[in-house]
């Protein structure tokens, strides 16, 4: 039963303002299978496990309109600095202005959402792992419900991208929700970069609720790195979901710093074997900064490996909630697993909650998982120190190189130096300068 | 005139007084080895020198090249010129060993108003001393410490201190944990370093390292105190009847 029966849930009415909008039997009736299943879930609340340590009260009491501005200026110095072809979306809607579609390379296509394919609609399926409550993805169905465009991006067979492709989501406005929703599609042998800048136009206040789903087929090799730098009040709730088969190789980095509160929920499902998944990624948050990486990567298959390492600096009284779950399936013998989430808390204010789980059917797997919370060590400071370095520069030598260690995950070496710069520039404006 | 002048030291660690009344004068160029029990305060001494946090100076008096050593800030005493090679080297995951190495010199370099140097420059300069004490480039590419073997960390103090080339270095028992071999190259180090303007106190519980590094004079360290001073045949007899003589509690 609904606990909330007579009163609407949070953006219902929304959705049927939204729903307006949408043009094509398909994607009506699309939305309408979301509604259903947000209307069944409800919004989160503190009995959903899954949402125990992320309160969504503020955001569902927020009054918000949906965005029907979807023209604006890329904050280039808000994204990561990389050349290569970008496709943008502003409020959630594709815009081909500030997109190079025209530069994309041979082999990579770019479907508009009124000319999918019967196969290409499948993408769009429920995301649910099953029927169960605790598979329920109440904010992934809003997207469902809302999203009125999606970027659908298919890499064919067999093409190898040197370059990386930059998808680039702007949130333009003040007091509005979007719902971007990005499929990526990466054919059997294929091979491709990545990267997703999630961006404020300006410091006004939204709501971007994402859904972001990349399918790796045989043998495909994929870096997935996102930034998540959203305007300063905004909230960022995102889902990604990843289908990795045989022999595929997947990348993934996820770069937390912006917004008020941000959910980084990355699910990866390895249905092949001798298939490698990496989900890594680093948070920094300062003053009331809510920052939520929630992990799920499943062993499907016999016989593939993941590896997840997730580090985070909290200063002021910012918040880190970190739950990260391997499911390995009885028949995904051979598994090798690792988890590890760090955070170093730098005021007695910061907190982390981290919750590692592993829950595993299988009876020849390697799986391993550990949290740890610190704090900056007085025996390296005065190690720096006593060589001469300054207490504030041995302490950001320090807090620098916690980051990195985590960075240095990343496979390529050039996005990795452009999210080490971003990190950086991070630190330096919340962190160092800001007394 | 004396380089370090230390008179009537007391100091206390977590409120239990461990240095209980030092007096030492070392002159420039001079060599002096302090030797003592196990817990008779030796890296207390160091560390007080070092100024290190939660080493507390209840009384007495510490002066470096004519200056209040005391009133100065750890960084501070080692951008004027003191080094203390630490008895248990501590790791520093992520940071680098050529950055640590550059950012510890060039902060020298900005105390002292000079500019910074040449990145190039100083990678050559680094790499020509690693190479005197049989360090690769491959360990200075590594974090500080990192996975390095006793000797290696030793090593690796002995090369920071070859680069940051101070006035005063303080070896706090760079000679334990080292086999013989180690123990050579450690002291051949520090031996090429001895200069006219540069002293050393060198902390030791045996008398094996000073067979290397001849002293110039031995104290012993006992109960918090300088208990006996001598030329480098105290340590011979240190050596021989051990330190029972000091052992039980000073008068
Ligand atoms: N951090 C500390 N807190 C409390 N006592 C300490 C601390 N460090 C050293 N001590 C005590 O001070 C005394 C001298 O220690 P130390 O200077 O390390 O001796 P040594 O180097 O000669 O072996 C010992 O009794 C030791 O237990
Ligand atoms: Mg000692």
């Amino acid at each position: 039963m609904n606990i909330q029966q007579s009163s609407k849930l949070p953006f219902e009415e929304l959705i049927a303002e939204s729903f307006e909008g949408v043009t094509g039997d398909w994607h009506h009736e699309l939305c309408k299978r979301g509604l259903q299943n947000y209307v069944d879930v409800g919004w989160p609340g503190a009995k959903n496990e899954s949402w125990k340590y992320t309160n969504l009260n503020k955001l569902g009491s927020h009054s918000f309109s949906i965005a029907k501005d979807y023209s604006t200026a890329i904050p280039e110095d808000m994204i990561i600095p990389l050349d290569c072809p970008r496709l943008v979306l502003v409020n959630g809607v594709f815009n081909s202005e500030l997109s190079d579609q025209k530069l994309l390379p041979e082999g990579i296509a770019l479907t508009p959402l009124a000319n999918l394919s019967d196969y290409q609609k499948t993408f769009f399926d429920d995301l649910r792992l099953g029927k169960e409550i605790k598979y329920a993805l109440p904010l992934a169905s809003l997207n469902t419900a809302m999203f009125s465009d999606a970027l659908v991006l298919e890499l064919a067979e067999g093409t190898e991208l040197s370059s990386p492709i930059h998808i680039i989501s702007i949130g333009s406005g003040s007091q509005i929700t979007f719902a971007p929703r990005i499929v990526v599609n990466v054919g059997k042998g294929a091979k491709l970069d990545v990267i997703e800048s999630h961006v404020g136009a300006s410091s006004g206040m939204y709501f971007s609720n994402s859904v972001v789903q990349f399918n790796l087929q045989d043998g495909a090799k994929v870096g997935h790195y996102k930034l998540q730098n959203e305007s300063n009040e905004s909230f960022h709730i995102s889902l990604t979901k990843v289908l990795i088969k045989e022999r595929a190789f997947y990348d993934n980095f996820t770069i937390s710093l912006g917004g008020i509160l941000s959910r980084n929920e990355i699910q990866a499902h390895i249905t092949g074997s001798g298939a490698e998944c990496c989900v890594n990624g680093t948070y920094l948050g300062a003053g009331s900064q809510h920052i939520d990486n929630t992990t799920l990567i499943e062993h499907i298959a016999e016989g593939s490996c993941s590896r997840e390492v997730f580090k985070g600096v909290l200063g002021d009284r910012a918040r880190g909630v970190f739950q990260g779950k391997i499911l390995v399936h009885p028949d995904a013998q051979k598994t090798d697993g690792y988890q590890m989430n760090r955070a170093m808390l730098l005021s007695d204010q910061a907190e982390i909650n981290s919750k590692p789980e592993l829950e595993i059917y299988a009876d020849d797997v390697r799986c391993s998982h550990g949290a740890t919370v610190g704090e900056l060590e007085e025996e390296h400071i005065f190690y720096l120190r006593a060589r001469g370095i300054d207490r504030e520069r041995a302490r950001r030598m320090l807090i620098g190189a916690y980051i990195s260690d985590a960075i240095d995950e990343i496979r390529n070496t050039g996005i990795r130096s452009s999210i080490q710069g971003v990190a950086e520039n991070w630190l330096k404006h919340n962190l160092y300068e800001k007394k | 005139m004396a380089l370090l002048s230390i008179k009537n030291l007391h100091a206390t660690v977590g409120g239990k007084e461990i240095l209980k009344g030092i007096n030492l004068e070392l002159g420039p160029g001079e060599i002096h080895a302090v030797m003592g029990p196990n817990g008779s305060g030796k890296s207390t001494l160091s560390y007080v020198l070092a100024g290190r946090e939660g080493y507390d100076v209840a009384k007495g008096e510490i002066v470096f090249k004519d200056k209040n050593l005391l009133d100065l800030e750890a960084d501070e005493r080692a951008n004027e010129g003191i080094f203390l090679a630490f008895q248990y080297p501590v790791e520093v995951p992520g940071v680098v060993g050529m950055t640590f190495l550059r950012e510890a010199y060039n902060a020298k370099l900005r105390y002292s108003g000079h500019k910074e140097a040449d990145a190039m420059e100083f990678l050559k300069f680094v790499r020509s001393r690693a190479k005197t004490l049989n360090m690769s480039d491959e360990m200075l590419k590594r974090a500080v410490n990192v996975g390095f073997s006793g000797g290696e960390k030793k090593r690796n103090e002995i090369l920071q201190m070859a680069v940051l080339e101070p006035e005063l270095a303080i070896l706090d028992e760079t000679d334990s944990g080292l086999d013989i071999d180690a123990l050579k190259l450690v002291s051949e180090g520090v031996n090429k370093l001895r200069s006219e303007n540069r002293s050393m106190l060198i902390i030791t519980h045996y008398q094996r390292l000073l067979n290397y590094i001849q002293p110039d004079h031995v104290h012993v360290l006992a109960h918090g105190k300088i208990q006996r001073s001598g030329g480098k045949e105290l340590a011979l007899e240190l050596e021989a009847n051990g330190y029972a003589e000091f052992s039980g509690e000073a008068a």
